[in-house]
């Protein structure tokens, strides 16, 4: 697919004037986390959204997810308002949020249980899956038990199973070591690929960002607003060699040098 | 003489001080005196850095098996020195039975037969009552814990209830469900399930909202996320809430048989008390303990067996 077909794809997810304050009252104005936010995300789209910590990032995925209520503006899935959670908008949380009491499998598996497909063909996804993320050999071990890397990827199978529409990721690579992370990345640009869901993600790492996205919106904190959007002109099947090619970098440090800025501006 | 040339060595001509690292050379065997330098680390005299504190003075450490087993074996020998002292000192103008004596007590309550049918006398009105009491508590206070709505509507009756004394609660059972066992029962259930209500809610209510989230955004609803989330997290919870206020249904037990019943444990007492036997009713003191102390560890274990997860 080329840079020009984007243009024909529908807007999958719109995020207009969204405005999240935590906690005000009366008196005191409390924190304004999200300030006038417009979003978004085509069909088939890989956006990835970068900015500084508590700028809102998590935030907006919540509020997509339907998790929280917006204060002002919306978000819409296909036109439609969010007003609450569902299984089209798969997330995968940055404390990983995996159920204690089950173990890796049932965790990856908890999706699936939730809709009518057959027994064997859940079986059949959930240890795919788990194979594709180096986790068959701790299938019956409890959360617990698991290193922090090993607890993101549960909770990237486990948001992958259902395989929603949208999926909503915030930091889904945050605790892994670099040399899982490519893996973890290419698999994701692989189930991208493959299913044509649109994702939203959000990462701190530049790199990471330029490497998966079709485009990136770059927050500005306190409060959090878009300070940029930054289209990113490599194709959807792209391969870990541009990461050696100049228009890689110059995208790279153009998105540094705007994160710096509001780093040095604080 | 090995040339001085070792990794974090300490010199003997730089007192305290550490060599800076130096690379060692390719294939240079390892200097004889880091073999030392170990060694004298592991003297009682080499210098340390932070504190280590014996295992019985440490926050939340492992104690080894010895020390557990023997602090128990204290424990559990000390009352009975201070029982065995008090039965024997004249000094005390209380009448303590011997331990010998209670023993032949509860030998006695044995073989006049009546022991077996008071403990099953008593522990079936608490197995009956505290089951209602927990079911009820089940129900309500997961509903509670999870929906404001029910926490709102439920709060201030419950609050209530709960501050009037069960105990005073008995002549008024009495007068209205009679003497035989249905008020008993009735009397365990009032008298627990407010205390487990309001807990088994507080149990609901620490379920982590991610981990609710997280089931929302896989596609169940309020009820499977209930069932399926906030129950299963609040197995190990409910479990330590029903270990925890059994006491109370023995306590408003023990009430309502002094009052009025035919058989039971603390009916028993009151015989015993009639006649003057004070080694009998130091045995039933005894098996009451007994009681708990079991049901108190089976419920340990269940909570364990039930919910690994949860274990430390
Ligand atoms: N539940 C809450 N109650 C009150 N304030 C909140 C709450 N959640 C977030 N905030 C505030 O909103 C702001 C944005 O938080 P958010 O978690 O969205 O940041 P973030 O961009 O995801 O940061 P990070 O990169 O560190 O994850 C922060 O200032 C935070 O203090
Ligand atoms: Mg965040």
């Amino acid at each position: 697919m080329g840079e020009n077909t984007i243009i024909l794809r529908p807007e999958k997810l719109e995020v207009r004037g969204l405005v999240k304050r935590y906690g005000g009252g009366r008196r005191r104005p409390g924190t304004l986390a999200v300030d006038g936010v417009d979003i978004t995300v085509r069909a088939g789209e890989l956006v990835c959204i970068v900015g500084a910590s508590g700028c809102g990032k998590s935030t907006l995925l919540n509020v997509v997810g339907g998790l929280e209520d917006a204060t002002e503006g919306a978000a819409a899935i296909d036109g439609e308002r969010v007003v609450g959670p569902g299984p089209d908008r798969g997330m995968v949380f940055q404390g990983y949020s995996l159920f204690p009491w089950r173990t890796v499998r049932e965790n990856v598996a908890f999706g699936l249980e939730e809709t009518r497909m057959p027994k064997a063909d859940r079986g059949a996804r959930v240890e795919a899956l788990l194979e594709v993320m180096g986790l068959t050999a701790w299938a019956d071990r409890l959360p617990k038990e698991l290193s922090g890397g090993m607890r993101q990827r549960v909770a990237i199978a486990r948001a992958l199973a259902p395989e929603p529409d949208v999926l909503l990721l915030d930091e889904p690579f945050g605790a892994l070591d670099t040399q899982t992370k490519r893996v973890m990345q290419d698999h994701l640009l692989d189930v991208w690929r493959r299913t044509g869901a649109t994702i939203l993600m959000v990462t701190h790492d530049v790199e990471e960002a330029v490497y998966l996205s079709s485009r990136i919106y770059v927050l500005t904190s306190h409060p959090g607003r878009v300070g940029a959007e930054v289209p990113v002109p490599f194709p959807d099947d792209r391969t870990p060699e541009i990461k050696r090619t100049d228009r890689f970098h110059a995208i790279r440090d153009e998105i540094q040098a705007l994160l710096t800025g509001e780093v040095v501006m604080e | 003489m090995i040339p001085r040339r070792t990794v974090f060595v300490r010199s003997d001509d730089r007192p305290g001080g550490v060599t800076p690292l130096e690379p060692v050379a390719e294939g240079a065997a390892h200097p004889a005196h880091t073999l030392d330098w170990r060694n004298s680390l592991a003297g009682r005299n080499a210098p340390t850095r932070g504190t280590r504190r014996h295992p019985l003075f440490r926050i939340r450490d492992e104690l080894s098996a010895p020390w557990r087993v023997g602090l128990m074996i204290v424990g559990m020998l000390a009352p009975l020195a201070l029982w065995l002292f008090m039965s024997t000192s004249s000094s005390t103008s209380l009448l303590v039975p011997s331990p010998a004596q209670t023993w032949e007590g509860a030998r006695t309550l044995w073989h006049e037969g009546v022991l077996t049918g008071d403990v099953w006398a008593s522990g079936r009105r608490i197995l009956i009552g505290y089951a209602i009491s927990m079911a009820i508590a089940v129900a309500l206070g997961l509903l509670m814990g999870s929906f404001r709505s029910a926490e709102s509507f439920f709060e201030a009756p419950i609050a209530f209830m709960r501050y009037i004394p069960a105990t005073a609660l008995v002549p008024l059972m009495l007068f209205w469900l009679g003497i035989d066992e249905t008020p008993k029962i009735a009397l365990i259930v009032i008298g627990s399930v407010f205390f487990n209500v309001l807990m088994v809610a507080d149990v609901a209510r620490n379920v982590p909202r991610e981990l609710i989230n997280a089931a929302y955004t896989l596609g169940a609803g309020r009820l499977r996320v209930l069932r399926r989330v906030i129950l299963p997290h609040s197995v190990p919870g409910i479990i330590d809430v029903a270990r925890i206020n059994l006491a109370a249904a023995w306590a408003i037990l023990v009430v309502a048989e002094l009052l009025a019943a035919d058989q039971g444990l603390a009916f028993r007492i009151t015989r015993a008390q009639r006649f003057r036997q004070i080694d009998e009713m130091f045995a039933l003191l005894i098996i009451f303990g007994i009681i708990g102390i079991v049901t108190d560890l089976s419920l340990r274990w269940l909570r364990n067996q039930s919910a690994p997860w949860a274990r430390p």
